[in-house]
C-alpha cells in the first residue's frame, strides 16, 4: 500500500507541468485516481464528506447494467443457434455473445476514451468517469452484428459533438449514448433497422424480425409471450431483451439513490396512458396491443431505467423531471406506432425531451420566481 | 397538543465523541476577537499593541455604524493586532491577566427600548445579534420583523441547551424580557417536537413552535423558512438561548458576561465534554492533554460549517462547540470498489447502509475528485427549502445577482447547503459558492 503510494508519487513527478511527460498528464492522472483514492483533504466549508464520489456512482451505474447485459450475451447466443436449428447449452449461448461482444465494448472504450483524454488535457481537466457508462451502454443498445468501424465512429462523433464541444461531462444536452445510436440510425440505417440484423450470424431462412416489427406490418399473433417478453429471449438489441433483468438493475439504481424513481414511473405512466389511448382509437393492429404489453416491447423499459434518468441531460428541477419523464412515455408510444418507417420510439423520443429539458427547467424556474414574487407582494 | 412543523428532508450523521454532560471550566492565557467571525464589517481599531484593557473595553468598531462595537472579553495586554493579506486584521490577541477587572456600566431598572439597544451597544454585547438576510450584526436603527431563537442545535456533536442554561434559568428569562422589547413583531423559540425542553416551556409573550425531523431542523434558515419567511426588503434577527441568558445576565446583574459553555467533542477526544470558557479562549492546552493522536484537524465549530483552526487558534465569536477529528489524506487501493462498511455515505451505493445505527469516526478527505455538477438531484433530499438549490448554485456561478434573488438566495445563508456540500458526489464547495453570491448580493443591493 505505502509502497503503491510512493511508487505512484514519483511517477507523478515526470507529469508534472514543465516535465517531459506533462502532455499526457490526464490519462496519468485517471489511471492514478483509478488505483488510489485521491489524496486531497477539504479545506474551507464541510469538514468531512460523503465517500460516495462520481467514480463510486458510475460503478454503481455499471453493476446496474450487468443483469441486462449477462442474460443479453445469453441471448446472442441463443437467438444465433435457435435461427440455426440448433439447442446449445447455457455456456455456449453464453460465450458465444460474449465473442460478439468484446469487440464491440474494446472498440467503443478505446474510440472514446481517446478523444476524452485529449480533451481532459487540453483543457487541463481530469478525465470524467461518465464515458464509462457511456461506453457500457453503447453496445447494449446495438444489433450484435454490426460493423466495429460503424461503431467507432458513431462513438467519436458522439464524444466530440454530443459532449466535448459544450464543453464535457455534465455540460453535454444530450445523451451521448443515444446520440451515438441516432447517428448510426440516420447515417448507416440498413446496419441498425430491418429484419436481419437482430440475429447474429442469423440463418438465411429464419425470420428475424423483433416484435415491434412484427407488430408494425400487423402480426399479432406472431408476438411472443409475455413470459418470453420478460425473460427477453427475443431478437432486440443486446441489452433490451430482458425485462426482468432491467428491473432487477432498477432497484439497484432506486435503492442506492442514484437514479431517479420519480422519472423512471413517470416514464412508465405516460408510456401507459398513451397506450390506452391507442388502444381506445384501435385503428391499426399495432394499437391494440395492450398498453402494458407495449411498455414490455422494445428498448422502452431499458430507456426508463438507464436512459432517461441521466440526470445531466434530463431537466434539472424536480418538478420538471416528471413532466419530462411523463412526455418520453407519451413519445416513445406514440413515434412507435405512428411512425411506420421505424418500429421503435425511445430513442427519438428522449433525445427530443433531452432538448426540451431546458425548456422545461425554464418553467419551472418561472413558476417557483412567481410564487416567491407574490408572496412578497402579500 | 404540540402543534408540529415537520421537516423531511434532511439527515442526522452520527458522530462518535459526543460530550458528557459534564462542565469544566479553563482559563485561557490568550484571547482572540477576530473581526473576520463578522460578516460585512469593516473594522476601525480603537486600541494600539501594548495597551492594557479590561473587561468590556471596545477594540474595535464597525466603521459603517461606530456605534457597534466589539469589545474584550477579559482584562489584560494587546499582545498583537494579526494581520493577512493587505493588511487586513485577523486577530487582536490579549494576554489575560487572570484579574477579571470589568468597565462599569450603568443600567436603569427599567429600561425601554432605546435604552436597552443602547446598554447592549455599549456592554459589546450587541454584535451576538444577528440579521438576515446576510446574517450580517443587526443594525440598530432597524426593528426587526421577528426575532428567532432556536432552542436545539441539530448539527453533529452539537451542544445541548438544556444542560448548558439549567443553572442559568433566571437570566434566560430576563433576557426574553429584554429581547421582547426590541420588536413589535413576535419572538419565536423552536423546540424539538417530542422531547423534554420543559426548561424552555411556560414562559409568557413568545411562540414556542415545535420542529419535527433530521437536521437541519435545528438551523435557525430553516425555521424561519418554515415558520414565517423572509419577504424581499425584510429583516428578521435571531440569537441562540445561551446568548439570550447573557443579554439576561447583564440586566439581571449589571455585569458584562463573556463566558460561554462548549462541547469539546469529535473522535480524537479521549473524555469530550463541555468547557465554560471565555470568548475568543485558546484551547489548544486542553486539546493537547486529551488528544488521542497528533494528526488531527481542530475545527472552532461543527463538522459541516466549523473553521479550520490551528492548536494555538482561537474559538470563533459565534461558534458553539470545537470539533477534533483525524485529518484524512491517506490513499486507498480500489477505494471506489471496496464494499465500504466504515465509510459513511448519503448514498447506499457502500455497504455502510446496512448499520444505520453506527457511529462514524471520520477524517477529512475529500473522497473523491472535483467534477462539474452532475447529479442534480441527490441535494433536494437534504435542502428543506421552497428554493431550487442547483438553479441557485447556477445562479451564483454565473454571478447573476438579479437572478439570485429571485431564486431566493435572500433567504439562506451559506450553513443552509452545508448537507449539499457534504453529500456532494462532485465535491463541490457549496458553502463557498453561496458565500460569494450573498456577497455579490449585499454589494449590489
Amino acid at each position: 500500500m505505502k509502497k503503491l503510494e510512493k511508487w505512484s508519487e514519483q511517477i507523478g513527478k515526470l507529469f508534472e507541468k514543465g516535465k517531459p511527460l506533462h502532455p499526457f498528464y490526464a490519462l496519468f492522472d485517471a489511471l492514478d485516481t483509478f488505483l488510489l483514492t485521491p489524496k486531497e483533504v477539504t479545506g474551507r466549508g464541510c469538514h468531512i464528506r460523503d465517500a460516495v464520489d462520481m467514480k463510486r456512482t458510475m460503478i454503481t451505474v455499471m453493476i446496474a447494467l450487468f443483469p441486462p447485459l449477462l442474460v443479453g450475451l445469453w441471448n446472442i447466443g441463443y437467438q444465433h443457434f435457435l435461427s440455426m436449428g440448433m439447442t446449445v447449452s447455457l455456456w455456449e449461448a453464453f460465450f458465444f455473445g460474449f465473442l460478439k461482444w468484446l469487440p464491440l465494448v474494446i472498440t467503443v472504450y478505446v474510440s472514446g476514451l481517446t478523444v476524452e483524454i485529449i480533451f481532459a488535457q487540453r483543457r487541463g481537466h481530469q478525465v470524467a468517469e461518465g464515458f464509462f457508462v457511456t461506453g457500457f451502454l453503447i453496445p447494449m443498445i446495438l444489433p450484435p452484428d454490426i460493423p466495429l468501424w460503424i461503431v467507432a465512429l458513431a462513438t467519436i462523433f458522439a464524444v466530440i459533438f454530443g459532449k466535448e464541444v459544450f464543453g464535457g461531462t455534465g455540460y453535454n444536452f444530450l445523451n451521448p449514448a443515444l446520440l451515438a445510436r441516432a447517428f448510426i440510425f440516420f447515417a448507416y440505417p440498413t446496419v441498425i433497422s430491418g429484419d436481419q440484423v437482430w440475429i447474429a450470424e442469423k440463418a438465411d431462412s429464419y425470420s428475424g424480425a423483433t416484435p415491434l416489427a412484427e407488430a408494425m406490418i400487423g402480426n399479432i399473433a406472431q408476438l411472443p409471450s409475455i413470459a418470453e417478453l420478460c425473460i427477453g429471449n427475443i431478437p432486440g438489441s443486446i441489452g433490451e431483451t430482458s425485462k426482468i433483468a432491467i428491473l432487477i438493475g432498477a432497484l439497484l439504481l432506486v435503492f442506492t439513490r442514484v437514479a431517479n424513481l420519480k422519472i423512471m414511473l413517470s416514464v412508465i405512466a405516460g408510456g401507459l396512458t398513451m397506450g390506452f389511448i391507442f388502444n381506445l382509437i384501435g385503428t391499426l393492429p399495432i394499437m391494440e396491443i395492450p398498453a402494458y404489453q407495449q411498455l414490455l416491447m422494445g428498448g422502452f423499459l431499458f430507456g426508463t431505467v438507464y436512459m432517461a434518468t441521466d440526470p445531466v441531460t434530463g431537466p434539472h428541477t424536480s418538478q420538471g423531471k416528471i413532466l419530462y419523464g411523463f412526455l418520453i412515455g407519451i413519445f416513445a408510444i406514440l413515434i412507435r406506432v405512428a411512425n411506420k418507417g421505424y418500429p421503435e420510439g425511445m430513442m427519438l423520443a428522449i433525445l427530443l425531451m433531452n432538448i426540451f429539458a431546458p425548456l422545461i427547467d425554464y418553467c419551472v424556474i418561472q413558476l417557483n420566481i412567481r410564487k416567491r414574487l407574490r408572496r412578497n407582494h402579500a | 397538543m404540540q402543534s408540529k412543523i415537520t421537516i423531511k428532508r434532511g439527515i442526522n450523521i452520527r458522530l462518535a465523541g459526543k460530550a458528557e454532560m459534564t462542565l469544566r471550566s479553563f482559563e485561557s492565557d490568550f484571547h482572540a476577537i477576530m473581526p473576520t467571525d463578522f460578516l460585512f464589517l469593516s473594522p476601525k481599531l480603537l486600541i494600539k499593541e501594548g495597551d492594557s484593557v479590561k473587561i468590556g473595553t471596545p477594540l474595535f468598531c464597525d466603521k459603517e455604524q461606530e456605534s457597534i462595537r466589539l469589545v474584550a472579553p477579559v482584562s489584560g495586554t494587546i499582545t498583537e493586532i494579526r494581520r493577512g493579506e493587505k493588511r487586513r486584521i485577523e486577530a487582536i490577541i490579549i494576554q489575560n491577566n487572570k484579574l477579571y477587572e470589568a468597565e462599569e456600566i450603568q443600567i436603569s431598572a427599567e429600561p425601554n427600548r432605546e435604552e436597552i439597544v443602547d446598554t447592549l451597544l455599549r456592554s459589546g454585547l450587541w454584535p451576538m445579534i444577528r440579521r438576515r438576510p446576510f446574517d450580517s450584526i443587526a443594525n440598530p436603527q432597524e426593528k426587526p420583523r421577528d426575532i428567532f431563537i432556536s432552542g436545539f442545535d441539530s448539527a453533529p456533536l452539537a451542544p445541548d441547551f438544556r444542560f448548558i442554561i439549567q443553572d442559568k434559568q433566571k437570566e434566560f428569562q430576563k433576557g426574553l424580557s429584554i429581547i421582547r422589547q426590541l420588536t413589535e413583531g413576535k419572538i419565536y423559540l423552536s423546540l424539538p417536537y417530542g422531547e423534554d425542553y420543559s426548561i424552555f416551556e411556560n414562559i409568557e409573550h413568545i411562540e414556542l413552535r415545535y420542529i419535527k425531523g433530521p437536521h437541519p431542523a435545528g438551523n435557525i434558515g430553516t425555521q424561519i423558512h418554515h415558520i414565517a419567511p423572509i419577504k424581499k426588503g425584510e429583516g428578521v434577527w435571531h440569537l441562540d438561548p445561551w446568548q439570550v441568558t447573557r443579554i439576561g445576565h447583564l440586566f439581571l446583574h449589571q455585569q458584562i458576561e463573556f463566558t460561554k459553555r462548549i462541547p469539546l467533542c469529535g473522535s480524537e477526544i479521549q473524555k469530550p465534554q463541555y468547557l465554560e470558557i471565555r470568548d475568543g479562549a485558546s484551547i489548544g492546552k486542553v486539546i493537547r492533554e486529551t488528544i488521542r493522536q497528533e494528526h488531527v484537524r481542530i475545527i472552532s465549530g461543527n463538522v459541516l460549517t466549523g473553521q479550520k483552526i490551528t492548536s494555538e487558534g482561537f474559538v470563533g465569536f459565534y461558534d458553539r462547540q470545537v470539533t477534533v477529528i483525524a485529518e484524512g489524506g491517506q490513499r486507498e487501493l480500489l477505494g471506489w470498489l471496496l464494499p465500504g462498511i466504515n465509510k459513511w455515505s448519503f448514498s447506499h451505493t457502500f455497504l455502510s447502509f446496512l448499520f444505520p445505527k453506527k457511529e462514524y469516526k471520520p477524517n477529512t478527505s475529500l473522497q473523491g475528485g472535483r467534477r462539474t455538477l452532475m447529479m442534480n438531484d441527490v441535494y433536494d433530499h437534504v435542502f428543506p427549502f421552497d428554493i431550487l438549490p442547483v438553479e441557485l448554485y447556477k445562479a451564483c456561478r454565473i454571478k447573476d445577482a438579479a437572478l439570485m434573488e429571485k431564486l431566493g438566495l435572500y433567504e439562506i445563508t451559506p450553513e443552509d447547503v452545508a448537507l449539499c456540500e457534504l453529500i456532494c458526489p462532485s465535491k463541490i464547495e457549496w458553502q463557498q459558492v453561496i458565500r460569494e453570491g450573498l456577497e455579490q448580493l449585499y454589494k449590489e443591493r
